[in-house]
C-alpha cells in the first residue's frame, strides 16, 4: 500500500444557477435550479513517502480540490483518499498533526498577531517539544530571511514575507506531508528561489512528502522529479518531467545574425527543406523553427551560410512551461505520445 | 474523534487560553475604541431596567412576578449574552469563517474546529453586559431577601453556568446555519437570537405557542425564566432545577450535531 493513497475519488459541487438581474433573484427564491459540478472526476494517484509531486493543471482542473481532500477539509463524493493508511476526512484530527499545508491565496497567520507570537501559539497547537521548536525556528529564521519581519502582525507583511512566515508555521512541527497549493504565486525570483532552497531541504533532510500545485514551472523543474497533469477532474498525465520533455520538446528555434545574406535564396530554401519553418527573416536576423528529429541543428546553420554571412548565432530550447501549455491546450496527446497539431510542427510538415 | 475535545479539558481549556488570549492582546494593542463599546452596550440595557421601572410603577406585578423578580430575569439575559459576547465572539463571526473559507485553516490543525470558532474573537462590548449583569442580579437577590443554604449557593451557580452553556450553544447552532445559508448576511442567527427577548418576562404571561418556544425547541427560558423559578422558590418541586442542565446538554449537543453535518457540507471556496 502506497503512502498516500487515492482512488477512483469523485467531489461533485452544487452550484445555484441564477439568471441575471433582480428579476432572476427572485425567480431563484422561489425555484431554486443547480448544476452539479463534478471538479474532480475519479483520481487514481499513488504517492509513496518521500516523492516531491507536482500536481499541475489548468485553473478549475480540480487541484486545489483535491489537495482538500488529501487534507481532510472537504469530504468526497465518492472514492477513498488514505494517507500514511489514514482517511482525512473521518480522522481529520489524526491526520492533521503529520500534514502541513501552505495555501499560496490564504494565509493561516493570525492576522493581528505577531510571527512570532503565532510560531508559538502553533508550538501549543502541534504540542511541539521545547528543544524541537527551539533548532527548528532558529533554522527556520535563517533559511527563510524572517529576522527582520518577526515581530510584526501577519497584516504588514508583504506577500513575499507572508509567504515565508506561512511556510515556516507548515513546517514547524515536522509534517510527514506537506501539501503546497502555489506557494510561489505573485513573489519576485529572489523569495521564489529561497522558498524553494527550504523546500528542498525539508524533502531531503526530513524525507517529507511534497505535494505541490503551481502555475510556475520553475517550481516544477526545480524542486519535483515526478508530474502529475490534471485537466478538468481527471488525469491526463503521471510521469517524469524529463520524459515529457523528451518526448515533447522536440522543437529547437534558431537565430542567426547574418551579414550580407540572400534573403529571397533563404525563404525558398528553408519553404523546401522538412522540419523547418522561418519565424521572421530580415537581413539581419533569421529565427527558424525546427523539428529536432527531421533536421539537426548543423544541417539549418549550413543552409543559411549558403547564402549568407552568419555573424552569431544562439539556439533556444523550448521551455517545459511551453509543452505543458500545448498539453493544457490538448495540442499534445500523451496518451500515445503523439504530437498532435502543434501549430509550429505543422506549418514545418507543410 | 466524538467529543474527542471533551475528553481531554485541561488541554482544551489550555488551547482555548491560548487562542482567546492572543485575539485579546491584540486588541488591547490595536484597538481603542473598546471602551465605547463597553459603555454603550452599558447604556442600552440600563434604558431596558428603565422601562421596566416604569411599567411597574403602575402596576404591581406582572402574573404573580414581582419588579426585582423580573430584574433578575432581564440580567440573566444580559449577563449571558455577555459571556457569550466576551469569551465566545467567535460563534458570530461563523458566517464569514465559512463563507470565505477561512474554515479551511481551521481544519488543517489538529484542534477541534468549534474550539477553534468560539476562541476565534472577542467582543468587549460583552464586557458591559456582563457589570451590569451581575449588579442587577445581586441587587434583585438582595432585595428579594431569600434564604440561602450552601447547596442553593452551589446550585445557584451552576444554574448560572448553564445559562451561559444554552446561550453560547444557540448561538453556535443558529450561526451553523451558514453552513447551509451561503449568503453573507445570513438573518436567520439574528431572529434565533432576538427570540432571546421573550425569555426577559416570566413566559407565562405568553400564548402556549411562545411557551412551547422558548421553553422547548429553542430554549432560552432556561437561561432566565426557570432559574428564577427555583431561586425564588416559586416551585413545590425541589429538584425541579434539574431540567436545566439537562437543557443546557440538550442544547450543547444539539449545537454539536448541527455543526458536524454542516461540516459535511461544507464546499470551501475556490481560489
Amino acid at each position: 500500500m502506497s503512502f498516500i493513497e487515492i482512488r477512483q475519488l469523485k467531489k461533485q459541487f452544487r452550484q445555484a444557477v441564477k439568471s441575471p438581474g433582480l428579476a432572476g433573484a427572485v425567480k431563484h427564491l422561489f425555484s431554486q435550479q443547480y448544476v452539479d459540478k463534478l471538479a474532480v472526476a475519479g483520481i487514481d494517484l499513488d504517492i509513496e513517502e518521500g516523492e516531491t509531486v507536482a500536481y499541475v493543471g489548468p485553473n478549475g482542473a480540480g487541484k486545489s480540490t483535491t489537495i482538500k481532500m488529501l487534507t481532510g477539509i472537504l469530504v468526497p463524493t465518492s472514492g477513498t483518499v488514505r494517507v500514511g493508511g489514514i482517511d482525512p476526512f473521518k480522522n481529520r484530527m489524526d491526520n492533521a498533526r503529520t500534514i502541513g499545508a501552505v495555501f499560496g491565496q490564504r494565509t493561516q497567520l493570525w492576522w493581528d498577531i505577531p510571527v512570532s507570537e503565532t510560531f508559538s501559539l502553533l508550538k501549543d497547537i502541534y504540542e511541539i517539544p521545547e528543544d524541537r521548536y527551539r533548532r527548528n525556528l532558529d533554522q527556520f529564521i535563517e533559511l527563510l530571511g524572517m529576522e527582520d519581519f518577526l515581530h510584526l502582525t501577519a497584516r504588514k507583511l508583504s506577500l513575499g514575507q507572508r509567504m515565508r512566515a506561512d511556510l515556516a508555521a507548515a513546517l514547524l512541527h515536522n509534517p510527514r506531508t506537506v501539501y503546497l497549493d502555489e506557494p510561489t504565486i505573485g513573489l519576485d525570483i529572489a523569495v521564489k528561489q529561497r522558498i524553494r532552497e527550504f523546500i528542498k531541504r525539508s524533502n531531503k533532510e526530513n524525507g517529507t512528502t511534497i505535494m505541490l500545485t503551481t502555475h510556475d514551472l520553475g517550481d516544477i523543474e526545480d524542486l519535483c522529479n515526478r508530474l502529475v497533469i490534471i485537466d478538468r477532474g481527471s488525469l491526463i498525465y503521471d510521469g517524469t518531467l524529463e520524459a515529457v520533455k523528451n518526448r515533447f520538446a522536440r522543437e529547437r528555434v534558431i537565430h542567426c545574425q547574418l551579414q550580407h545574406a540572400d534573403i529571397p535564396a533563404l525563404h525558398d530554401t528553408f519553404d523546401r527543406m522538412p522540419g523547418v519553418a522561418v519565424e521572421s527573416l530580415d537581413a539581419a536576423c533569421v529565427s527558424l523553427r525546427f523539428d529536432r528529429f527531421k533536421a539537426t541543428a548543423s544541417e539549418v546553420i549550413s543552409a543559411v551560410m549558403l547564402h549568407g554571412e552568419v555573424a552569431d548565432f544562439r539556439i533556444d530550447e523550448p521551455g517545459i512551461e511551453h509543452v505543458i501549455k500545448q498539453v493544457y491546450e490538448r495540442q499534445l496527446d500523451l496518451e500515445d505520445g503523439h504530437a498532435l497539431a502543434a501549430a509550429g510542427t505543422e506549418a514545418a510538415g507543410a | 474523534m466524538t467529543f474527542s475535545w471533551l475528553r481531554k479539558p485541561r488541554r482544551t481549556f489550555f488551547l482555548y487560553r491560548r487562542l482567546f488570549g492572543a485575539q485579546l492582546k491584540a486588541i488591547l494593542e490595536y484597538q481603542s475604541d473598546f471602551y465605547i463599546m463597553i459603555v454603550s452596550a452599558v447604556l442600552t440595557q440600563l434604558l431596558g431596567i428603565v422601562f421596566l421601572w416604569v411599567v411597574y410603577n403602575r402596576i404591581p406585578d406582572i402574573n404573580g412576578w414581582t419588579f426585582w423578580e423580573v430584574v433578575f430575569m432581564y440580567a440573566m439575559v444580559y449577563l449571558t449574552e455577555g459571556f457569550g459576547s466576551l469569551f465566545f465572539e467567535g460563534t458570530w463571526r461563523l458566517g464569514r469563517i465559512v463563507n470565505n473559507g477561512e474554515l479551511d485553516v481551521m481544519l488543517l490543525r489538529p484542534v477541534s474546529p468549534i474550539l477553534q470558532v468560539l476562541s476565534y474573537s472577542v467582543g468587549m462590548n460583552g464586557l458591559g453586559n456582563i457589570v451590569i449583569g451581575i449588579i442587577m442580579i445581586s441587587q434583585a437577590l438582595i432585595r428579594m431577601d431569600l434564604h440561602w443554604s450552601l447547596g442553593k449557593i452551589i446550585i445557584a451557580v451552576l444554574l448560572v453556568v448553564t445559562a451561559i452553556l444554552i446561550r453560547v450553544s444557540i448561538n453556535l447552532a443558529a450561526n451553523t446555519t451558514a453552513f447551509w445559508f451561503k449568503n453573507a448576511g445570513n438573518a436567520f442567527p439574528m431572529m434565533i437570537h432576538n427570540l432571546g427577548e421573550f425569555a426577559k418576562y416570566p413566559i407565562t404571561i405568553f400564548s402556549l405557542g411562545v411557551q412551547l418556544l422558548v421553553a422547548v425547541l429553542i430554549p432560552f427560558a432556561f437561561i432566565s425564566f426557570f432559574p428564577a423559578y427555583y431561586l425564588f422558590d416559586k416551585s413545590s418541586a425541589p429538584w425541579f432545577w434539574i431540567a436545566c442542565p439537562v437543557a443546557a446538554i440538550y442544547c450543547a449537543a444539539v449545537a454539536y450535531t448541527v455543526f458536524h453535518f454542516g461540516l459535511r457540507k461544507y464546499e470551501s471556496v475556490g481560489n
